[in-house]
Parts: structure tokens; sequence; C-alpha cells
């Protein structure tokens, strides 16, 4: 419950203020960082439920079929999760490393999950000006939004 | 610790159906999947309007540091290009008006006669794969799906997805948007037919861009044509002999006073390409396409669009071998990045209706 009402409101940061806020015409991805950040964090698996959410509740919001998103964001929670099997006790700036990564892989995922349902058109050189300006701007937001998903999350690592 | 894990997985095997059965649903263009967007929006929007009232000062900061200098040049050249066009302006609504009046004397359909509703835009999309934006009208104001959608220099996209308040436009650079366009050329050259006083007829070449006496050396009577330059084509002039009466000669009007068109079908490339226009048929009949020739909107009964709004000049042209055509590239007279205020015909193509 707590992550959802957390979630509509990063979903509310990146519709308004990410939306409008486009260095070289790029926009933030805030649900995107907040799922690499859950994910690099907690594992695998709350990273894949935080993304499907995450990106479930983009979808709402967005022109392009709802669960692409969802997917997509899936995926990078998944991803963001795998850092901890390689470094269970890392230090905070291979986190940030970590999430600068799976920014990366979450820009490629995206367009690739358009593509497979026919929505093609997204793959091509811009993509690289896309993921460059987001993995910087997710590295700036990082620590606050490991702090934010960190506490948003914590009743689910008290669970386990 | 076994029963919080078995349910995570759990969560995760019923979130990503969901995702895929929502997917399903979506691209069938389901109502229901309209219907949860629009549940969503109910919850959604309040949060969304109060987050907006917080970082809007923060989005003004922004701007004001960044295009600061932009916008000084701008509104200078702004200034001076309002300076330039008011007298323009007089004169070309004059003609505009003279040519809806024509159109409907003919029983044409002209835009004239759509009604339109304005709107603004709110927002635009949050995510670097989506060509579209928001405005403040829906259902409410007449909007449905598949309307055209206009700013004050051409057309800018369609209606997407309408609520009841408020609707998305995916503009005419996404990947996904698709219109058949007509492309306005300046027509072929004259071909001048002239009756001589001889009695064999005999056929000479005109050359483009030309104003020449035409054959001044055989017994024929000269009539002088002008071409209007298309290049790589040539004209030809076909002299024939005269009547036994001796009517000296007969100058066929000139086809090349009207307009020819071509049509095709222009689509987006996303936002740092131009969009491209294909299936154009670079005919003989129609000549060579060039740049600069502007592209509008084609019309008929299955298009997004009623015929004649502007949409762009063509910026480029690519030959390409064998029957597929040219491939035109295509300057948009509309500034996407600046669009503010907005114009939608309400004319909704018979593709869209249900």
């Amino acid at each position: 419950m707590r992550l959802v009402l957390v979630l509509f409101f990063v979903l509310a940061f990146q519709t308004t203020l990410f939306a409008q806020l486009r260095p070289f015409g790029v926009a933030g991805q805030m649900l995107l960082l907040f799922t690499a950040c859950a994910g690099v964090t907690y594992g695998v698996t709350v990273g894949t439920i935080t993304g499907l959410i995450a990106g479930l509740m983009y979808d709402f919001t967005l022109a392009t079929p709802i669960g692409i998103g969802s997917l997509a964001l899936g995926v990078v929670g998944a991803t963001a999760g795998v850092y901890l099997y390689l470094f269970p006790n890392p230090i905070w700036w291979l986190r940030i490393v970590a999430i600068a990564v799976t920014s990366a892989l979450g820009e490629i995922y995206y367009p690739i999950a358009l593509a497979m349902v026919g929505l093609d058109g997204w793959i091509q050189f811009r993509l690289l000006k896309i993921i460059a300006i987001v993995v910087v701007i997710n590295i700036l937001f990082a620590p606050v939004m490991l702090i934010v998903s960190r506490w948003t999350l914590s009743e689910r690592k008290r669970a386990t | 610790m076994a029963t919080a894990s078995t349910n995570r997985r759990r969560a995760i095997i019923l979130l990503t159906i969901s995702s895929l059965f929502l997917i399903t649903l979506d691209l069938q263009n389901s109502t229901a999947a309209s219907g949860l967007r629009s549940v969503f929006g109910i919850f959604f929007r309040p949060v969304e309007g109060l987050t907006r009232v917080f970082t809007r000062p923060i989005g003004n900061a922004w701007f004001g540091i960044t295009n600061y200098n932009d916008v000084l040049d701008e509104n200078s050249f702004l200034r001076q290009q309002i300076a330039q066009q008011e007298g323009a302006t007089v004169a070309a609504a004059a003609s505009v008006r003279l040519s809806q009046e024509l159109l409907a004397l003919n029983g044409l359909p002209t835009l004239a006669g759509i009604n339109a509703v304005t709107a603004q835009v709110i927002g635009e999309s949050p995510t670097n794969f989506s060509q579209t934006i928001e405005i403040n009208q829906g259902s409410e104001s007449g909007i449905r799906v598949g309307m055209p959608v206009l700013n004050a220099a051409g057309l800018i996209g369609k209606i997407t997805k309408v609520f009841e308040n408020r609707s998305s436009i995916m503009l005419i650079t996404d990947p996904d948007f698709s219109i058949s366009i007509k492309v306005v050329s300046a027509g072929r050259p004259a071909t001048a037919t002239t009756i001589s006083k001889g009695t064999s007829a005999t056929t000479s070449t005109a050359v483009p861009q030309e104003v020449s006496p035409l054959l001044p050396d055989s017994e024929t009577t000269t009539t002088t044509t002008t071409t209007i330059p298309i290049a790589g084509f040539t004209a030809t002039v076909t002299t024939l002999p005269s009547t036994p009466q001796g009517v000296s000669s007969i100058t066929v009007p000139k086809a090349s006073d009207l307009a020819v068109r071509e049509t095709g079908a222009l689509e987006g490339q996303g936002p740092s390409r131009q969009p491209t226009v294909r299936f154009v048929d670079n005919s003989v009949r129609f000549g060579d396409i060039e740049v600069g020739v502007p592209i509008v909107t084609a019309g008929g009964s299955r298009s997004l669009a009623p015929p004649d709004i502007m949409i762009g000049n063509v910026s480029r042209v690519i030959e390409r071998l064998g029957s597929a055509g040219p491939l035109l590239e295509i300057q948009l007279v509309a500034d996407l990045s600046n669009l503010s205020f907005l114009r939608i015909l309400l004319y909704q193509p018979i593709t869209e209706k249900k």
C-alpha cells in the first residue's frame, strides 16, 4: 500500500516536472530510477514487483498500450536485482553504477517492448542520446531516490 | 520466509499475466482498457494537480535559467515578423475568403464549413518514446478519436484518446502517425500546338525556362510559349499542317497554368527526424518533385483529415530505384516544440467512426 501511494507521487512528479524539464529534449525517468533503486537495494523479486506495479501505473498515463511499461520496468527491476547476486555487500558508489547501468538498459527495454507489439520506429540513433541523458539525470537523483525507495519498501524488508 | 517468497512469486506471475492481458485488450481498442485509464485518472489527477502546483515554480525557474536569452532573441524576431506579416495577412485573408466562396459556389467541402474547438496544451508525454501531448478539451466539447488537430500554421496531429474534459494528441512526428497527402507541384511545362502553313507535321523540342519564338526558320506562324521549369522534363512542341483555307495558327491553352497534384502517404519518423512521404508516383505527367513544393492533406472519404490542410514543404527528395518512387522528407510548417493553443476540427473520418 505504501508502495502504491509513494509511486503515485513519483508518477505525479514524472508527468509534471520531469515531463516539462527536458535537458536536450530528453525527459528524466523517475519511475525507472525508483525501480532500479528498489532492485539494487532489495534484490530481484522486490525489484520485479516494484517495476511491474510502477510500470502499470505509468501505462495508465501514457498513450501506448497498457502493460508494455509494466513488463519493461519489471525486467528493469529484475536486472537491477541481479546486482545483489554479484555484490552481496555493495559499496554506495557501486549501487550508483548499478543504477546507471540499469537505467541505460531500461531505456533500451522500453522501445524493444514497443517494437514487439508492432509500435516500431523508436530504435534509432536518438536512443543513444536518450540513454546518455537519462543515465546522467538518474545518477544525480539516485541518492535521494535510494532513500525514498528504502523507506517505501522497508516494511517489505522487515517481512522477510 | 518461504511463504513470503512464494507470495512474491505469485505476485510476479499475476502481474506479468495481467500486463500481457492488458496489452492484448488495449491493442484491440477494448473499451475496458479506456475504462481502466479513466478510473486511474480519477485517483491520479488530483495528486497530479497538487504536484503541479508545487513543481510549477521549479519548472519556471528552470526555463528562466536555460531559455532567457533565447526568449529575448525570439521576441525581437517575432516582433519583426509580425510587422512583415501584417500587410500580407490582409491580402491573404481576402484570397482565402475568395477561395472559400468559390469552393462553396461549386459545392466543394471547405475547412470553413467544419466546426472547430480551441484547446490549450496542458501536458507533454512523460516518456521519451511517445510523441503525444494532452489538451484541456474532451468528449464534452464534441471531440472524438481521429479528429485532426491544427495550430495556426497547419496540421500537427490527431486525437488518439478522449476523456471527459481532456484528450491526447498523437503528433505528426510519431512513428505511428500516417496520413494521406497531396504533393502540389507547379505543373508540367506547356505543350503548345501550332498549325502551320506547311503540309507535314514536325516535332521540335522546347527548352524549359525559355521564352522564345518556336521554329523561326520554318514557314509556320509562330507562337510564344512560356515553360515552367520542372527538372528533368522535356516538353515537345508539335507543329501540324495548316488547313487549306490558310488558317494561320491556333494556340492550345496551357495546361501548366493549373497545379498538378500527386498523392502519397506521410509517416512520422520520431522527433529527431523529419516525416517522410512514400508512395508518390514519379510519373512524367507529374514531373519531378522539387524541394520546396507544398504538402497538403489529400482528403477523401477514408482520409483522417479534410483536404487541403497545410502540412509542410518538401525539404529533400530521395530517389529510389525501381517502381518505389521517390521518398520525400518534409519540413513541417508547424513548430511542434512550441505548442500552446490548438484547433481541433470536429471532422471524424469514416475509418474512426464506431
